[in-house]
């Protein structure tokens, strides 16, 4: 082989490759949305760096669940919903979507609740900023096409560049941030175990592996080209955990070592600007209104979709609304309640936000359970049933998830 | 009259009041029949003679299951492999709901008894039989009661239900033979609402005319999805059967490597009409225009003209037959007349008087967007493409001419991205 042929050929394995990329970035940004990113700035400002190891094991989780998905999504052409009702049957689907739209509602609320606060910081009047941010939303959603919404929701992806900058501004010490990540540290007590099923919670989330599976299955991508999107999903986990792993950075560096203490990402905007300058809170308030606007465009369609998909309602964008009144109630529904939720004066966002993570929570284990029946599947997968490693970790995965979730309940009593 | 629901589960008695098992599944067979007999019921495991009954020995089928029989006399049956499952292949599946033209999930399956079989009458696809299936029925029929509203109930005839899942060939024989009656845009439609495989399934088992409609119909990402995936004989066949235009685009948007093999395996005719289209930019008048039109000789009489098309091979292949054009030997165009024209006048006339010979034409090179104003401008149907030396090359029809005007997002389905 000469030269040119060798570059000629790893041009051509990187252009397929980047034809393929989405799905698994979009999906792996969108996880580090608003609740993840006040999650991540409180686990930065009250643990430091001791937090680093946990998005270093998550990373894992994240990565063998989501492989599972989009594998699902390649193999079978179908959603995880599709799947769950053929599969288990209408009750199952039923609680399973019932869960989904009250969490998905909730998160949603908080995506929106991000874009308000991040408009404030950057002085725009949420009475402005939200209206405007969901009218954005449902245009390019229902007038884009494959293309261009996909084109759309990458280059909102780029916040994450956002986080990194800021990271970097706030000069932290590398040495210890390397050694903390690859030395774990726990401690038993309620709030660090808050913490950490939160971190997990908004890392790998029940509506990111329905979104992940039904992106892949819609791009048509079938197991020949599966190799590729393994590699996206992989690496959009890396990638995503390494923002989630730079917003900890940022926020120890500068708040932890201070003693100040901040619930959500709006305060730690704030609290970076007297210490790490003004541009790092400009870049953290833009990281996260991108992250925001992402999420909230992802979160709402996908939840209408795996509803509707799941009880045969008619739905899509391109149906009147007569022709999908619940396809349409559910998407805008959930875009304007969200909506009203944030804008009514003197509203508390907390209890909400942790009434759908803890949603979330409970919803993870089944939802893992119920896919690895199915990956494990051999009529539904063929040779591609799981592998004898992938559901060692997957199950690691899921009771380790559910162990976490019991404990967290216990000490709560 | 029996739900599915309300069947399965159910102890099966015999003839003596004795137990003999769970009913789990039930097997009918000719599901291409507007009544599907019931073959059997199967059992789940553990007690019992046998896992299946055979039809003959049920004596009743309601909420209660009673055997003709004593668990004794039961006679064993094997499943012949040409069975449907209800439960295991039908219910909570999608389908295709040929009368309303669309896609339905399988909430219940609604059984009853003719003169001596039980038989599957229809699929369940309302609100209601979800409700049943979640066990709620009756609590929320008082409630739809008291707010006065009509339970959402739908039952849909199995006579007018497609089943389809790909693994199972048994089915798609029989969604072809409902499926192909129905129009190629509203299949279209379907195949947009079904999985990839599914969809893919169903084009796979139209016969090659309604498979090069459908395909015409369908977003051109999707078109390449379909046509990529199919063995390449097949695929071959069914771009002959589609527009030479709407071939070529196809051809387009496929990798280099793939389109010559399928031009390979085409007729040498279609192939060469195809090759012809590929050759010129995506945008202009050659790449959108259709080699599908019809000539006639100058010096005809009006009679001599309409005899010579009913002869005529282009005529019967040119769909929309608007305008014919008159050509010289050397396929100059001399002259064209709208078909309204040309049966309209007197049988004795000359083309040569009849015809326009003020041409309205463009260039193989002329953008779309200039053939879209043309064609607004002077009210025409389909504009002639010629080449330098005047030679009729092919025709633009108005509705690809409008693609250029109109955002194809708004005209064609849009793909759905969030789809789940």
């Amino acid at each position: 082989m000469t030269l040119k042929e060798r570059l000629l050929h790893v041009g051509r394995r990187l252009f397929l490759y980047l034809s393929i990329l989405g799905p698994g970035l979009i999906t792996a940004s969108a996880d580090n949305d608003a609740p993840g990113i006040a999650t991540y700035s409180m686990a930065g400002s009250h643990y430091g760096y001791g937090f680093l190891w946990v998005i270093l094991a998550v990373t894992f989780g994240e990565m063998v669940v989501q492989e599972m998905a989009a594998r699902m999504g390649a193999v079978t052409g179908k959603g995880l919903a599709d799947l769950i009702r053929e599969r288990f049957g209408v009750r199952v689907v039923f609680f399973a979507m019932v869960c989904l739209l009250i969490a998905n509602l909730g998160t949603t609320t908080a995506e929106i609740a991000g874009i308000a606060a991040s408009a404030e910081l950057l002085g725009l009047s949420r009475y402005i900023a939200v209206p405007i941010a969901a009218i954005f939303i449902f245009v390019v959603v229902t007038r884009g096409t494959y293309q261009r919404v996909e084109k759309v929701l990458l280059a909102l992806c780029l916040y994450s560049v956002a986080y990194i900058g800021s990271a970097f501004l706030s000069r932290p010490p590398w040495g210890e941030v390397l050694r903390q990540t690859v030395v774990p540290n726990f401690h038993l007590e309620t709030h660090y175990i808050v913490a950490l099923l939160a971190t997990v919670g908004t890392t790998i989330t029940p509506w990111g592996c329905v979104y992940l599976q039904a992106s892949v299955a819609e791009k048509g991508i079938n197991s020949k080209d599966y190799h590729y999107t393994r590699l996206d999903v992989i690496s959009g986990a890396i990638f995503g955990n390494i923002v989630s792993a730079f917003i900890i950075i940022c926020t120890a560096a500068t708040l932890f070592i201070h003693g100040i203490q901040v619930e959500t990402a709006e305060q730690a905007a704030v609290a970076l600007a007297p210490l790490a300058g003004q541009w790092a809170q400009l870049l953290f308030s833009l990281g996260l209104l991108g992250a925001s606007l992402l999420a909230a465009s992802v979160l709402p369609l996908s939840t209408a979709y795996a509803i509707c998909e799941a009880f045969g309602w008619e739905r899509g964008i391109n149906t009147e609304f007569r022709e999908a009144p619940l396809f349409y109630s559910l998407y805008a529904g959930m875009l304007i309640l969200g909506g009203i939720v944030v804008l009514l004066p003197g509203i508390q966002l907390f209890p909400l936000m942790w009434l759908s993570q803890t949603l979330n929570a409970i919803l993870l284990p089944v939802i893992l359970v119920l896919m690895l029946r199915l990956a494990n599947d051999r009529g539904l997968m063929g040779r591609w049933v799981n592998s004898r490693p992938t559901n060692a970790l997957a199950w690691v995965t899921t009771v380790l998830i559910a162990l976490v979730t019991v404990v967290l309940f216990v000490l709560q009593m | 009259m029996a739900f599915l629901s309300e069947l399965i589960g159910q102890t099966v008695w015999d003839a003596r009041g004795e137990r003999v098992g769970r009913c789990a599944d039930i097997l009918i067979v000719h599901p291409d029949q507007p009544f599907p007999t019931v073959r059997a019921l199967a059992l789940e495991d553990g007690e019992g003679a046998g896992q299946f009954i055979p039809a003959e020995q049920i004596g009743w089928l309601g909420p209660n299951i009673l055997l003709k029989v004593s668990r004794s006399h039961l006679k064993p049956f094997t499943p012949q492999g040409n069975e449907l499952w209800l439960v295991r292949q039908i219910l909570d599946r999608q389908i295709v709901d040929t009368e309303g033209r669309r896609v339905v999930r399988v909430n219940d399956l609604l059984l009853t008894r003719t003169n001596e079989h039980f038989c599957l009458a229809g699929v369940d696809v309302g609100g209601l039989g979800l409700l049943r299936r979640l066990g709620i029925q009756k609590p929320a029929l008082t409630l739809f009661s008291i707010l006065r509203q009509k339970p959402p109930e739908l039952i849909i005839p199995w006579e007018d239900v497609a089943p389809l899942q790909a693994q199972e060939p048994i089915r798609l024989r029989i969604s072809r033979d409902k499926i192909g009656r129905i129009h190629p845009s509203d299949i279209a439609d379907i195949i947009a609402d079904l999985d990839r495989r599914t969809g893919q399934a169903l084009i796979e088992s139209l016969d090659d005319e309604v498979a090069a409609d459908t395909i015409e119909e369908i977003p051109p990402q999707m078109q390449v999805d379909v046509i990529s995936r199919l063995e390449p004989e097949r695929a071959a066949d069914i771009l002959e059967e589609m527009g030479p235009d709407e071939a070529a685009d196809l051809l387009g948007d496929l990798p280099a490597h793939a389109s010559q093999k399928l031009l390979e395996l085409m007729e040498d005719e279609d192939a060469e009409d195809v090759r012809r289209l590929l050759a010129y930019p995506e945008d202009s008048a050659g790449g959108i225009m259709t080699t599908e039109f019809t000539t006639l000789p100058e010096g005809l009489t009006v009679a001599e003209a309409l005899e010579y098309l009913r002869q005529s091979e282009e005529a019967q292949e040119d769909e929309a037959l608007h305008y014919i054009y008159v050509v010289d030997e050397g396929g100059h165009l001399k002259g064209v007349i709208s078909l309204r024209d040309l049966v309209l006048s007197p049988p004795e006339a000359t083309l040569t008087e009849r015809m326009t010979t003020r041409l309205i034409t463009v260039g193989p090179l002329t953008p779309q967007q200039e053939i879209a104003r043309l064609i607004a401008k002077y009210n025409l149907l389909a504009v002639p493409v010629v080449d330098e030396a005047g030679v009729l090359q092919g025709i633009v029809t108005v509705d690809d001419a409008i693609d250029a005007i109109l955002p194809t997002a708004w005209k064609k389905r849009l793909p759905r991205f969030f789809y789940v």
